[in-house]
């Protein structure tokens, strides 16, 4: 054999591998059971949202912002708003950001309406955002919660919004964060119930500068502890007309006045009746058990979502709620700060919750990170709900000390739920999501929703002083439903109804909800993946009046549009 | 802040008394605190004291409130069980579980945005417990350890409540009995 000829065939031979491996390679890019992918920048997504100052010099500065899937225009198909904060150069605003609104397009693109809609904030530094047709003209409508004063957009018909928060009542200046719509006594009219964070002013915030020693190695900025909270509001909803504040009449009183953070309604007791979680930074949870009659009691500890397993309160600021074992009852997720586990509340029924964090391997994966919007969604479509967690600390001090457990920017996790009833278990999988959750950020709002209407759940994702994240769901996903309901006053997706499957002995359950995450609002549409089956055997929705609408041998891969009163 | 300008006016009148010309021998002595300051600070020191032993009977009072609070409410509960009255046993066991969270919390939400008050003033009355990881901060009474098992018998109670048993009630009811008297027990 001659030279020529050995050499030309190790060349063979490595090309031949090198082939074998890029199709591999791509082989397993096609099967990866999640694969993620940031696609905002050519999506048309980019509007970068201001968070304070570069040293974080005041908690406001870290405490970002959270996002919302929407449908404003009742086109079916998802828009996007994000809020937004303000820049900082010393006690100097240097710039006041504006919200955006994006309407998504039949292409899969997005076009920045923000202007046309007159949606952008009205100068006010924005925290979070709820989605809900509060004047049952069946268009949704937006809350803005922000530091100053609260925003809330009537939704006109026709394109553009109108701030009306002054004229019905709900500006409720101070630093409002996590707001949530509900029906609290069941008169047809949804009620609001917002967190509040510190109880500060603005030239205070201006004045700021860092002054807490962290473990003796930086000087960051104050607080929480050392400063005073704001107390929480519930805003009852007088026939669209106007919002009174009913919050010591309700008996939600923020006794503890805890730093408030994620809000969530939902019938967390099984008794049918709307109840509240509010996710509360350095003090215990609180849990509003509606006792009928727009009247709740506090029942947190007892109930045993309030604390840690060891009975210490944590440094709470998102939440997600889903049944992650399959026993049909709601469990409980709230994100922490670092070094301390985020907690997996196993709902045990009646209203009971148990810390099942160490036991369901949420504990470990979620110890190091500091953690803020979060998601149970069925990434894979296995009808299994898994766990998405947005991290990001928030002194950008610590990057100076590698011996300091984590970095500022941080990257999103991504927990594969692999429980069986009874026994919730998830296993760390964001090594092997794609090239979407690389990235290391100081990601603070989560949202999920189906944008392109795939059938795969997307996520959206805010970040400080960054452009949001998109991320497209591109993995191996299963069979799916994603129910599209019209309330009775043809408003899309009517808060507080409940969406009930059958499907290969499986029942899911699921409701529409606004105000999650972290300050935010997903999809309103309720999603089902359901593994390998075609059919689903029974498809129910109780609507938010009790009655119910039901549909028979529904073929998967669709989504089933559902009308009140059909 | 009229206190604090009256405190500091008291003092620096004593500081001038006890700066005044001495006598030829007790200058020989050295510098020294002067007594009259070092008596006022001892005052001051068992008024201090004072007020922290006084800080620990209000905690042990608030804890005797929530104890006898759920002795009531165990007593409604038996008796509403008794009855066959499903909802006031309900009720009455929802109550019985609140009062031993509060327990197990040194008292409700209220009490808990006065614990904070303090913290953020830089007051732990157990400073060195909890450095040493016997108390949640700014606890009193309720050590870590007690506090955890007083919050199981507060969700376990909570768990009955739909369906509770006079025995299970009981045989619950006595593991925080047990834990409030030893939590309670006079200091030696």
């Amino acid at each position: 054999m001659s030279a020529r000829f050995r050499v030309l065939a190790a060349l063979l031979g490595l090309a031949l591998v090198v082939v074998s491996l890029r199709r591999e390679r791509a082989d397993a890019a096609e099967e990866a059971r999640f694969r993620l992918v940031d696609v905002a920048a050519k999506v048309g997504i980019t509007r970068v949202l201001l968070a304070g100052r570069p040293d974080k010099d005041h908690l406001l500065d870290s405490s970002g912002g959270g996002a919302a899937f929407l449908d404003y225009d009742k086109d079916g198909r998802l828009d996007v708003y994000l809020v937004n904060g303000w820049r900082l150069e010393g006690s100097r605003v240097v710039e006041k950001g504006k919200n955006a609104l994006y309407r998504g397009k039949p292409d899969g693109t997005f076009e920045d309406v923000t202007d046309a809609a007159g949606v952008s904030g009205e100068g006010q530094w924005a925290q979070g955002t709820a989605v809900a047709d509060y004047d049952n003209d069946g268009w949704p409508d937006i809350l803005v919660t922000s530091f100053g004063r609260n925003v809330l957009y009537r939704n006109l018909g026709n394109g553009r919004f109108q701030d009306v928060a002054k004229e019905v009542g709900i500006e409720s200046p101070g630093w409002n964060t996590g707001a949530a719509f509900f029906d609290a006594d069941a008169d047809g009219w949804l009620d609001v119930y917002i967190a509040s964070y510190i109880d500060v002013t603005i030239e205070q915030v201006l004045a700021a500068r860092p002054s807490l020693s962290w473990r003796g190695l930086e000087t960051v900025a104050f607080g929480p502890f050392g400063l005073k909270g704001a107390p929480d509001h519930f805003f009852r909803n007088e026939r669209g007309k106007r919002f009174v504040d009913a919050t010591a009449a309700a008996g939600m009183e923020d006794q503890a006045t805890g730093f408030g953070f994620g809000v969530r309604a939902a019938d967390l007791t099984g008794d049918g009746r709307v109840d509240v979680y509010v996710a509360n930074d350095s003090d215990p949870n609180y849990l509003y058990r509606n006792e009928g009659g727009g009247v709740f009691k506090e029942v947190a500890t007892w109930s045993g979502a309030a604390l840690d397993e060891n009975g210490a309160a944590q440094a709470s600021m998102g939440l997600a709620l889903g049944d992650v074992d399959g026993d049909g009852i709601p469990d409980l997720f709230t994100t922490n700060f670092s070094e301390d586990f985020s907690t997996l509340y196993h709902g045990l029924g009646g209203g009971a919750y148990e810390d099942v964090s160490k036991a369901s391997g949420v504990g470990a994966a979620t110890f190091k990170p500091l953690s803020w919007g979060t998601a149970f969604a069925d990434l894979d479509n296995d009808g299994a709900l898994d766990l998405l967690v947005a991290n990001g600390h928030i002194y950008p001090q610590i990057d100076r000390h590698p011996e300091l457990i984590g970095t500022y920017a941080q990257k999103v996790l991504l927990l594969e739920n692999k429980s069986r009833p009874g026994q919730p278990l998830f296993r760390d999988a964001s090594a092997e999501a794609g090239p979407g959750l690389e990235p290391a950020r100081a990601h603070r709002g989560l949202v999920i929703g189906d944008y392109d209407d795939d059938g795969r759940l997307d996520v959206l994702l805010t970040a400080l002083d960054a452009a949001p994240v998109l991320l497209h769901n591109e993995g191996r996903a299963g069979s799916w439903l994603t129910v599209a309901c019209e309330g009775a006053h043809g408003e899309p997706n009517p808060i507080g109804a409940v969406v009930t499957i059958r499907s290969g002995g499986r029942t899911q359950s699921q409701d529409i909800a606004s105000g999650d995450s972290f300050l935010g609002s997903h999809d309103p549409r309720p999603h089902f993946g359901l593994g390998a089956a075609e059919k689903v055997d029974e498809v129910d929705v109780r609507w938010p009046d009790g009655t119910h609408s039901r549909r028979r041998d529904v073929p998967a891969r669709q989504i089933l549009k559902i009308r009140y009163g059909s | 802040m009229k206190l604090h300008v009256r405190s500091v006016t008291v003092v620096a009148l004593l500081a001038a008394t006890a700066l005044a010309p001495k006598p030829a021998a007790a200058q020989a002595a050295g510098p020294s605190t002067p007594a009259e300051l070092v008596a006022t600070y001892k005052s001051l020191a068992d008024g201090i004291l004072s007020l922290k032993r006084t800080e620990e009977d209000l905690c042990r009072s608030i804890l005797a409130a929530a104890h006898a609070h759920g002795r009531v409410e165990l007593g409604r509960a038996q008796a509403a069980i008794k009855g066959g009255d499903a909802k006031a046993a309900q009720n009455a066991v929802e109550n019985l579980a609140a009062s031993v969270g509060q327990i197990a919390t040194e008292g409700d939400n209220a009490v808990a945005a006065v614990r904070k008050k303090l913290l953020d003033g830089g007051h732990h009355h157990n400073a060195a417990g909890e450095a040493q990881g016997v108390f949640d901060e700014g606890f009193v009474i309720v050590t870590k350890a007690a506090k955890a098992k007083l919050l199981a018998s507060s969700r376990a109670i909570g768990q009955m409540a739909s369906a509770p048993k006079a025995d299970a009630l009981d045989a619950e009811w006595k593991k925080v009995d047990a834990l409030f008297a030893e939590l309670t027990k006079p200091a030696k």
